[in-house]
């Protein structure tokens, strides 16, 4: 356990560093000028002058792995340095920001998890019929529509016709159904067939069969023998896509105007707000590594054989 | 405490088994595929009486797990018991609910499979299993089932303490099937299924393994159904034996007058065929003719590898009795 807790730890470290050149190389590759956005040169007149001076402030004439270094040495401050349109520090921006995006995804996965474990049990014990036809279809619809899409569908039911969910901004918890619902139903349905497949699985097991013959009861045998032998794969996928699930909550935050992350995200892309973006992509990049990091420690907890084969090594 | 406890659950074994007559009776049994009406067990008659084991023999695919499945109340739903009842006691096991079914399994009929590695769920320690058995047929305080349940993993030779905290794979395989065993006894079952307990198990660790069932089973006082491949193991240990072919039991009767007077060819070709200690090293070991699995369509199921096949061959035979309780099914017997 803790060797695995070590291993991943020193795989955070290269997966951020590798990121953070990515991330700044690209941006200065990418098209647009920050110089110009910060001296809104699109509404007033803006001198050559101008322009040399705060690029010489921002460090933008020296070469790429100056910035670059220097970047690093105050990220190893913890200074993720200031953002270059409100001024605040990028630390205190994201963090404000990261509260409202958790509050987001916590309950995306709640309806994730509540819509997908009923309905891949149900699609497994009924496997062929009705209940399993249902999961079947949901999950093809799922699958293929994209999330802003589904948004945009609930909104228009919710909002416009039956008028009582509202589109955008937070503050009740009326607020939050609509993006949840929609960050979190795409995921649930695939992750239904996937439960269901692991399910159907583990319930032609020998020791499924023992069980039965040993006279325990039909629900013991499936929540408590065969669900958890199911699950593995399901939190493996899970933890495999955990950055699509971010993406996701990017789109489903632009759509309802919910101020997270990828508000913040997406508005720093714009306005070319370096900082505040490489801050951004370092927050995902940890989070993703810890969430794989959570999956794996899972299967020691569900699995005792996984930890007791490594132990006897 | 541990001695009032020994006490009691060897009272509770004084009162039950006290019946003479046969304790599970299959009269008739047959077993179809849904999909295409095929015949897997064919109108079998079986019989075994508390206290006696009975071995029934047959290769690979002749149906005896499927038998033992049935008795079980756990066919595969593409499998349905077409005809013939299963009596153990006085329930009914063909008529029986699901939830009646539930009852009767693990505490009237106990169940020891051939694949040991995954009789026990690989993740759930070996005392959580064995309470939760207790706990699913009668509501038990948890201290009380562990001690039942120490009662019996010391029974079958294990050190419980260890046993009782430990997962699945942390166990040998003689082990496991020790514990197996110590899971199937625990309720005090009237019958045993044991599936080819020993298959999977090196031949020493196998012996010991049947001769510990044969212990308990002289003190439970219960039947035991023990299904093999292996004649030399029922010969010196069950009281009856009946021998399968292609979903039909071809002879059956009291060990001892099968074995000195086989009346059906395949039992003569079965004791042939077996390996024997003699003084004089026989050139060559007899075989059966054909495959396994080479089953008649109609008529004797055993007519195309059959030395002394004829005409008749191709009409079900008739059950002939050979003499007091010895039965078998063939046209050349007489």
């Amino acid at each position: 356990m803790l060797f695995i807790i070590r291993k991943r730890l020193f795989q955070l470290f290269i997966v951020l560093l590798v990121l953070s050149i990515f991330t700044f190389t690209l941006m200065k590759l990418a098209p647009g000028d920050p110089v110009l956005t910060i001296l809104n040169a699109d509404e007033m007149l803006v001198t050559e002058e101008d322009q040399a001076k705060l690029r010489s402030d921002l460090g933008f004439d020296q070469p790429l792995y100056v910035q670059y270094g220097k970047w690093m040495l105050n990220l190893a401050q913890l200074d993720l340095g200031k953002s270059y349109m409100t001024g605040k520090p990028v630390w205190d921006e994201l963090m404000e920001r990261l509260q409202i995006t958790i509050e987001l995804t916590t309950f995306a996965l709640f309806i994730m998890i509540s819509i997908a474990i009923p309905l891949g049990v149900l699609a497994a014990i009924n496997a062929g019929r009705w209940p399993d036809q249902v999961s079947r279809i949901l999950a093809l619809i799922g699958a293929s529509i994209p999330n802003f899409w589904l948004g945009l569908i609930l909104i228009y039911l919710f909002t416009f016709k039956l008028q009582i969910l509202p589109s955008s901004g937070i503050g009740s918890y009326s607020h939050i159904i609509l993006p949840a619902f929609t960050l979190g139903f795409t995921f649930a349905v695939v992750y239904a067939r996937l439960l269901r497949a692991g399910l159907l699985q583990s319930m032609s097991e020998d020791f499924i069969l023992a069980g039965r013959a040993r006279g325990l009861k039909e629900w013991r045998i499936l929540w408590i023998h065969a669900f958890r032998a199911a699950i593995l794969p399901v939190i493996t996928v899970f933890g495999l896509s955990i950055g699509s699930f971010l993406g996701g909550a990017v789109v489903v935050e632009i759509l309802f105007s919910w101020p997270g992350l990828g508000s913040l995200a997406v508005e720093a892309i714009f306005n070319r707000d370096y900082p505040v973006i490489q801050g951004y992509v370092l927050l995902t990049g940890i989070f993703v590594v810890i969430v794989n990091l959570l999956v794996d420690l899972s299967y020691y907890v569900i699995d005792p054989r996984i930890n007791r084969k490594e132990e006897a090594l | 405490m541990e001695a009032t406890i020994e006490k009691q659950i060897k009272n509770a074994g004084d009162l039950v088994h006290t019946a003479e007559e046969s304790l599970l009776e299959i009269e008739d049994l047959t077993i179809t595929i849904d999909s295409v009406k095929k015949d897997l067990v064919k109108q079998i008659d079986l019989s075994i009486k508390a206290g006696e084991m009975l071995g029934l023999v047959g290769e690979s695919g002749s149906g005896k797990s499927l038998t033992a499945t049935a008795l079980l109340g756990l066919l595969p739903s593409s499998l349905q018991i077409t005809g013939g009842t299963i009596r153990l006691g006085n329930h009914q096991i063909t008529s029986l609910s699901e939830k009646e079914m539930r009852q009767v399994r693990g505490k009237e009929i106990a169940y020891v499979s051939q694949n040991y590695q995954s009789f026990f769920t690989p993740f759930i320690k070996i005392g959580k299993q064995f309470v939760e058995v207790i706990q699913s047929h009668s509501p038990t305080k948890k201290s009380e089932a562990k001690k039942i349940v120490r009662y019996w993993l010391n029974k079958v030779n294990l050190p419980a303490d260890r046993v009782f905290n430990s997962y699945p794979f942390q166990l040998s395989g003689g082990q496991l099937q020790r514990a197996a065993i110590a899971c199937a006894i625990l309720l005090r079952p009237r019958l045993i299924i044991a599936d080819e307990p020993t298959t999977a198990l090196d031949v020493l660790t196998g012996e010991k393994i049947l001769d510990l069932l044969r212990g308990l089973q002289k003190e439970l006082n219960c039947a035991i159904l023990l299904i093999t491949h292996d004649l030399k193991h029922v010969m010196n240990r069950s009281d009856e034996i009946a021998i399968m072919y292609g979903g039909q039991i071809l002879e059956r009767g009291r060990t001892c007058d099968v074995y000195q007077n086989p009346a059906h060819p395949y039992t003569r070709l079965l004791f042939q065929s077996r390996l024997q200690l003699s003084k004089e090293v026989t050139k060559e070991l007899r075989t059966i003719y054909g495959e396994p699995g080479l089953i008649a369509e109609k008529g004797c199921p055993f007519a195309r590898r059959c030395p002394y096949v004829f005409e008749a061959c191709n009409e079900i035979p008739q059950i002939k009795t050979v003499s007091d309780a010895h039965w078998v099914a063939c046209h050349a017997a007489n």
